[in-house]
């Protein structure tokens, strides 16, 4: 996919842009908001990252721009503003999704990832990885014709492992993703580790191979062994 | 005591004081005064009849004087001595006695000395006396009736400037922008008041309009580098080949930053709880958030093998929806992290309150645990979300309780008094 990342924070644009390429994703970048409003005008992405604070410019305008534009790019505002407000006029301008800072790279990626699923396969919402195939919209999982019954929150999980394939996840990113981070939960993630085993367990008895592996206690890994 | 109270008792006191001094001093002064005249009188009287003595060698007839009587009493020996006094005088015409004034003094009549008493009737100076007196307490009554009302109704129209300033301070909200209007008044003491407090208000504006600039700067700059290290953190991880003691340092990092960025986010919903800046207000079915928040908060329970008991009614109520969720987040965030292993959770709701209990530990909660961080010492929490609940609550006129008995604690939250 094609991703136009508009952010001034050097070191933030930096590990952004470090964690979406790759695997076929084509990552551009703008720091100001005029580089940014000339990106917009001249190529055609599949998912925008935006910044609402911008040197040179509001964020909410560049989202204008595209509607006069009649593009369809899909856009994801990044904001350091925890602002109802801020966040109901994005998405009224046409964003996609909201997302605050500070945030996990992984929840950035599936975020992007459930907006550019929705923009191009238009109702056919499937995820093909080997052996799998997720139809996210139906909800359904087929394992070499084998049909595989998860929980809600399993379901979810493995949704976040693809989007976030080869990449380690950390269970704290997990829990918010599923609970949401205004739960205030506490620093003890270890529950989360039974919804892991379970998915595992019947990714696996379904005959898709073990790609889920634990990484330092920390998080998990979801990918090619 | 109010002012014009003060001023009232203060004024009347000394005007009643003052009122009944003059009056008694009128009272024997014209007394005085009087007695005198009647002593003249009685005097005048006595030189007629020492000169009808002198004269005619006789004594004149006592009948032939109206108002007086005359008594004549031939004296052997002793001889009396000339004076006035009060005595009795007897009206023939009303007859009775009234008070009266006697003159007894002597006259030398062919060698005999004769007593001569002369008693005039004192009526007429009584009666004198006593409407003087009348009139002197007419005027005070008057006097202080007309006081008690100049008090209440001028003095009252002359402090209402004073009160209605007064008011508008007690309404005064800093986070409201409009300005203390002035109650146009002509007093000079007035006027300065209202200048002073609008200057205040102005004041105490500015200075919590920079402090909140300041805070929302600090917090917003603030998220920009924690943005930045969580991001960094993420791309740490992908490097690989670390070994178990390095991936026991990164998670303490995560968690410290994790519980950075939750404090920041609560400190801010707080301030923005504080100014009322959560707009949306709207109807919300109470019973089915519940509902939702347990089935969330499922594994939770299960990890310390909590059971979940709900008695609900369909309530519904109003507030922002995205209050109500954090409402509900704390209550339950609550009720797991203080409990016991193998606990309870009992959720009651109706149309009166929200009544959260659960199994823990007992005793040796502090008063203070709507407190901002304020929290038992073996708390993983932060301290804010019991702070941000009752926050909720004032917000929107609820009143949240806590009380623990036996080793059980209850939050209680009453929509409304």
């Amino acid at each position: 996919m094609k991703i136009l990342v508009i952010e001034d924070e050097p070191a933030l644009l930096e590990s952004i842009l470090a964690y979406f390429t790759g695997e076929g994703n084509i990552c551009e970048h703008a720091s100001d908001f005029a580089l940014a409003s000339e990106k917009i005008a001249v190529y055609n992405y599949d998912c925008i990252l935006l910044d609402l604070g911008l040197p040179g410019g509001e964020g909410l305008e560049l989202l204008t721009k595209l509607k006069q534009l009649k593009k369809r790019d899909g856009v994801l505002i990044i904001s350091a503003r925890h602002s109802l407000d801020d966040k109901l006029a994005g998405l009224d301008l046409g964003a996609d999704d909201y997302l605050v800072k500070p945030f996990h790279l992984s929840e950035l990626k599936a975020r992007v990832s459930a907006i550019v699923r929705r923009k191009n396969f238009d109702g056919d919402n499937v995820i093909h990885f080997n052996e799998m195939a997720v139809d996210v919209s139906a909800m359904k999982i087929n394992v070499k014709g084998n049909h595989v019954i998860l929980t809600k929150k399993e379901f979810d999980l493995l949704v976040y492992f693809l989007s976030n394939r080869n990449k380690v996840v950390t269970k704290n990113a997990m829990a918010e993703h599923l609970w949401g981070d205004e739960m205030d939960l506490s620093d003890d993630f270890d529950f989360i580790y039974t919804h892991v085993k379970n998915l595992r367990k019947k990714l696996l008895e379904a005959g898709s191979a073990d790609y889920l592996r634990s990484v330092y206690g920390i998080g998990y890994k979801f990918g090619d062994i | 005591m109010k002012l014009s109270n003060r001023y009232n008792k203060a004024n009347i006191l000394t005007s009643i004081v003052v009122l009944i001094i003059t009056g008694i001093i009128y009272y024997v002064v014209i007394h005085f005064i009087l007695t005198e005249k009647l002593d003249r009188d009685l005097a005048v009287e006595e030189n007629e009849i020492n000169q009808y003595v002198n004269t005619f060698h006789k004594l004149p007839l006592p009948a032939s004087y109206l108002d007086q009587q005359i008594s004549y009493k031939t004296l052997s020996g002793i001889i009396s001595e000339r004076e006035f006094l009060n005595t009795i005088y007897f009206n023939p015409k009303e007859r009775e006695n009234e008070p009266g004034r006697s003159l007894i003094t002597v006259v030398h009549l062919d060698g005999k000395t004769i007593e001569v008493t002369i008693t005039k009737s004192r009526v007429e100076s009584e009666d004198l006396i006593r409407i003087i007196l009348l009139i002197t307490l007419g005027i005070t009554v008057v006097l202080l009736l007309s006081l008690l009302l100049i008090n209440r109704f001028v003095l009252n129209r002359l402090w209402r400037p004073f009160y209605s300033t007064l008011n508008r301070m007690k309404t005064f909200e800093v986070t409201r922008m409009d300005t203390i209007e002035q109650e146009p008044t002509k007093i000079d003491e007035f006027n300065e008041l209202n200048k002073s407090v609008n200057a205040m208000a102005e004041r105490v504006r500015q200075d919590y309009k920079e402090l909140k600039s300041f805070t929302d700067n600090a917090s917003h700059e603030m998220m920009t580098p924690l943005a930045v290290i969580n991001s960094k953190l993420d791309s740490l991880l992908q490097t690989e080949s670390f070994t178990e003691q390095q991936g026991a340092l990164l998670e303490d990092i995560y968690h410290a930053t994790g519980r950075l960025s939750r404090l920041h986010q609560s400190l801010l919903l707080l301030a923005k709880i504080e100014n009322n800046l959560i707009p949306d207000f709207q109807e919300i079915d109470l019973k089915e958030m519940v509902e939702v928040k347990g089935r969330q908060f499922q594994e939770l329970f299960e990890k310390d093998g909590l059971s979940l008991t709900t008695n609900l009614q369909v309530v519904e109520i109003k507030m922002s929806r995205y209050l109500a969720d954090i409402l509900l987040n704390n209550l339950f965030s609550n009720a797991v992290r203080h409990n016991i292993i193998d606990g309870y959770i009992r959720v009651e709701l109706s149309s009166v309150a929200l009544i959260m209990a659960n199994s823990g530990k007992p005793g040796n909660i502090q008063s203070k645990i709507f407190d901002r961080f304020s929290k038992s010492a073996d708390s993983e929490g932060m301290g804010l979300g019991l702070a941000i609940t009752k926050q909720i609550c004032n917000l929107y006129g609820f009143r949240i309780s806590y009380q623990e008995e036996n080793g059980e604690h209850v939050f209680t939250v009453y929509f409304g008094d």
